[in-house]
């Protein structure tokens, strides 16, 4: 918040809060767009006439012990970091440049503030100033070029960073382009893309994107838990407990800033994955919160007077066709008239019902929603069961047997069978197969039609580039086209996005008309806890924002 | 008798040999290695990705090679990656590191030594099965002794029908049903805990006696029917009914005179019955999450977890033939017809 930061603010800030005042915009949409664009969160509040709201921290007292239910898993590479459970550890010690919150906001962490270009191809980073690592070297612009070097080396194993920064990766190396992260000062870097691209921000708030030391052990962060951040990591049990503590020694930046650090110790406490065993861990009264609850239980934390927190996101499940799979030697979800049927034999409405409880809002298959800011209000294809009926059969497809694979688990399992049960009705011929766990994830791009979770992301073309570009990784669609493609790329060049809805109309409107998915709605998300602590509530996308636990005064 | 151990150890060498080169084999096989592969590099790999994290990690070569290095016979791999970076199955300065030498591997789940992890997940099923037997045995020969004293009576049917019971029912059935009534506010019996979490640093009967009970109810059932059988056999022997018409008191009879001959049997049968309790130890831990030997064992197939596995079998092989040894020396001081040479 000093000065300069004050005085330019981006010309598209002012529109938008003007939008917010006549009511274009919703206050959420107005702060997601602002602070991506530098605004700190106090400022955007500000240009709409509020205060920000006070930190929870401000009810919280010093100290205190805080135990969570969590999975806890064994860490690995930060990049290749595929859980935020993950995260949830290392966030003890090791912090963010930015971080993305559940109204929307993109708040400065270890960056002071950051500048975007008019055509978002130039990022200006400037770095909190007084920030040490706990080791006693002074955190600079070297560390920050040298993590994002390392997050744009696309052969590291399983570094999904580098899809999140593939702007500013060679294809020919497979590492950053050449001249591409520049360090101007030893506060300031500053980042070159060859093209357009508005989502880094939004990039390096995620979970994997967290600052590392050079000393750094990729294949075990607990060797060496040199960070900047105010806890280290006492034990960490895989699958039993771990356990952070406050770093006496450190003097964190986030105390001066007022930014928390409240708690004293911190357990994560594995009680498996049978939520009736976290109800058992809570009535004993060995867990003061859990890290999401989910389905029924979300009454059952309720009625033993638990509080609750919920979030609306964009996390979702996505039922998709594969279109090159083939079954019998042929590929039958290669044919838009067999996707699109599908489509049409679905109510999302009743997934919903009978798949999550009702606890989340209905979606139209575009994978881009009302929480995204650019998000286009492009119709769904209608709900047809008889037509669909009609369109298999004069594709010659009536007695094709459609095989729906889906993970053995409470949620994706029961929406997976609620598609199936609505095709059956719509008289198609369908055979449910459920994996467990274990062994679902070793071909989850490929089953020819199969049921996958998506995780919330703050930005619409964020998901589709993961997820429908062609050739992408996580393509399990494997949608290809290239006029997709094409207007992805000049939507990502946007950053306005009142100018990029009209693309994203058209995005989401091939979405629809290939039926390259079924995307029946999106989760509300739920986190419980035992009264008496503050700064718990549950985060939109699972962020590990642990600074900002306390115990109530 | 010293020849007997030997010969039994050497047993116990091979059947060991043999079964870890089984598990060795079916975890070596290759969607095994892509499912390890995935759950360490990233569930979302690619599949170059995937085959690039093996051949690093020294996980292509040919099997014999790989179970020779896990055994300490070959020298360990030593392997420059694609990525550049120089991995090596041993430590700086050494070249031979397998069981052989002491080292049981890395567990690829838990990122801790192998032997580290077996040592503390047994300690913790050791305290679990200590207090299973110490419920178990006695209730079950009390049990049995109590049927078989006068067979056919009120006390004999009512003790049986208990114990068929108990047998009949599996851990995963008692386990839930015991958890609902005990645990939860539903019958308003809410005594214990449901969950054996915090049994693993400070056990006490609230936390810790459910999972006790619902394992030593299963093998309970079992050994007092043994018991009751062996009983009521010695009780029609000739030498107590001689004691009988002697005059001699009831209770003296059983007590001194039936009662070491009638546990000749149900002796074999609860040393046979340790190894069982394994099995019942990988449900009840997984149910009452109570993080011991069973757990690790889930933990370990369910991430294919190659060196934990082999180290969990080895341990599994020896438990076995352990108590098969004892009940065998055991026998011969119950029973002075019986020799071992």
């Amino acid at each position: 918040m000093t000065p300069e930061t004050q005085s330019r603010i981006h010309p598209a800030a002012l529109t938008y809060a003007e939008d917010e005042k006549t009511g274009k915009l919703s206050r959420r949409e107005f702060l997601a767009r602002t602070t991506a664009l530098g605004l700190t969160s106090a400022a955007a509040y500000g240009l709409i006439g509020l205060d920000a709201p006070a930190h929870a921290g401000g009810h919280a007292q010093q100290g205190g012990t805080m135990r969570m239910q969590m999975e806890v898993r064994a860490l690995k590479d930060i990049r290749a970091t595929d859980w935020t459970q993950m995260a949830f550890v290392y966030a003890g010690w090791l912090e963010y440049l930015v971080e993305y919150n559940s109204d929307g906001s993109f708040n400065p962490m270890l960056l002071e503030s950051w500048d975007v270009n008019d055509d978002a191809t130039v990022y200006t980073l400037k770095l909190r100033q007084g920030v040490k690592w706990n080791n006693g070297d002074d955190f600079t612009a070297d560390d920050v070029a040298r993590v994002i070097t390392d997050w744009c080396d696309k052969s590291a194993e399983g570094n999904s960073m580098a899809g999140r920064f593939a702007v500013l990766i060679d294809p020919a190396t497979e590492k950053a382009i050449d001249g591409a992260i520049q360090v101007v000062d030893t506060h300031t870097v500053q980042l070159n893309l060859p093209a357009s691209d508005i989502t880094l921000i939004a990039g390096m708030a995620d979970y994997p994107a967290a600052i590392y030391h050079s000393g750094f052990d990729g294949e075990n962060p607990l060797n060496d838990q040199v960070g900047t951040g105010p806890y280290l990591s006492e034990s960490h049990e895989v699958g039993v407990k771990s356990v952070l503590v406050r770093n006496e020694g450190h003097d964190w930046w986030g105390y001066a800033a007022g930014k928390g650090g409240f708690l004293d110790r911190i357990e994560y406490i594995d009680y498996g994955t049978d939520p009736s065993a976290w109800v058992a861990a809570a009535a004993a009264d060995e867990i003061d919160m859990i890290y999401e609850t989910v389905g029924d239980f979300v009454e059952v934390f309720n009625g033993i007077g638990w509080e609750e927190s919920a979030v609306a996101s964009a996390a979702t499940i996505v039922i998709r066709p594969n279109q090159v799979a083939e079954v019998n030697g042929m590929q039958p979800y290669a044919n838009k008239k067999v996707r699109q049927a599908i489509a049409m034999a679905c109510n999302n409405a009743v997934c919903l019902e009978l798949g999550y409880a009702n606890q989340g809002e209905v979606a139209r298959n575009q994978h881009v929603g009302p929480m995204h800011p650019a998000w286009a209000d492009v119709p769904a294809l209608p709900y047809d069961p008889a037509k669909a009926l009609e369109m298999i059969t004069e594709e010659g497809m009536a007695d094709f047997e459609f095989e729906i694979t889906s993970i053995d688990d409470d949620w994706r399992r029961n929406t997976t069978d609620a598609v199936a049960a609505q095709l059956r009705d719509a008289g198609f011929n369908v055979k449910r197969t459920i994996i467990p766990g274990s062994t679902f994830w070793n071909d989850w791009t490929k089953y020819p039609f199969s049921s996958t979770n998506w995780n919330h992301r703050p930005l619409d073309t964020q998901i589709l580039g993961l997820a429908y570009r062609s050739g992408e990784a996580w393509n399990e669609a494997a949608f290809a086209n290239a006029e997709f493609d094409a207007l992805l790329a000049e939507a990502n060049s946007i950053a306005d996005a009142d100018a990029r809805r009209e693309v994203m109309a058209k995005l989401q409107g091939i979405m629809t008309d290939e039926g390259v998915t079924l995307q029946p709605y999106w989760r509300t998300v739920y986190r419980h806890a035992k009264p008496g602590f503050t700064g718990w509530d549950m985060h939109i996308a699972y962020l590990p924002q642990i600074y900002k636990i306390g115990v109530a005064t | 008798m010293g020849l007997f151990i030997l010969r039994r150890l050497g047993v116990m060498i091979l059947t060991a040999l043999c079964l870890t080169f089984i598990v060795f084999w079916l975890t070596n096989l290759y969607p095994n290695l892509e499912k390890l592969a995935k759950t360490q590099g990233n569930f979302r790999m690619s599949d170059e990705a995937v085959t690039s994290y093996l051949t690093n990690r020294g996980y292509t070569q040919s099997l014999p090679v790989k179970y020779g290095q896990w055994l300490g016979v070959l020298p360990g791999w030593e392997i420059e990656g694609s990525d550049g970076e120089l991995r090596r199955r041993c430590e700086e300065g050494q070249n031979y590191c397998g069981v052989l030498q002491g080292y049981w591997g890395y567990s690829t789940v838990f990122k801790e030594d192998v032997s580290k992890i077996i040592a503390t997940r047994l300690a913790l099923t050791g305290k679990l099965m200590f207090w299973v037997l110490m419920v178990m045995v006695p209730g079950a020969l009390i049990i049995g002794i109590l049927a078989g004293m006068r067979e056919g009576s009120k006390l004999d049917r009512s003790l049986s029908t208990f114990s068929i019971m108990t047998t009949a029912t599996p851990e995963y059935v008692s386990g839930v049903v015991l958890i609902a009534v005990f645990a939860t506010p539903l019958f308003g019996m809410q005594y214990f805990k449901g969950t054996a979490t915090s049994a693993m640093d400070d056990a006490n009967f609230q936390n810790f006696f459910l999972p006790v009970i619902t394992i030593a109810l299963y093998g309970m059932g079992y050994i007092a029917r043994m018991t009751r059988a062996s009983m009521t056999e010695v009780m029609t022997a000739q030498y107590i009914r001689t004691a009988r018409l002697k005059g001699v008191k009831f209770r003296t009879i059983v007590i001194k005179h039936a009662l070491r001959n009638a546990l000749i049997a149900p002796f074999t049968v609860i040393m046979l019955q340790i190894p069982w309790l394994l099995n019942g130890v990988v449900i009840v831990e997984t149910l009452f999450n109570y993080k011991g030997f069973g757990w690790t064992l889930v933990q370990a197939a369910s991430n294919n977890d190659i060196e934990l596995l082999l180290g969990v079998s080895v341990v599994s092989v020896f438990v076995v033939l352990l108590t098969q040894l004892i009940s065998d020396i055991g026998y011969v001081f119950l029973n002075p017809r019986i020799r071992i040479s």
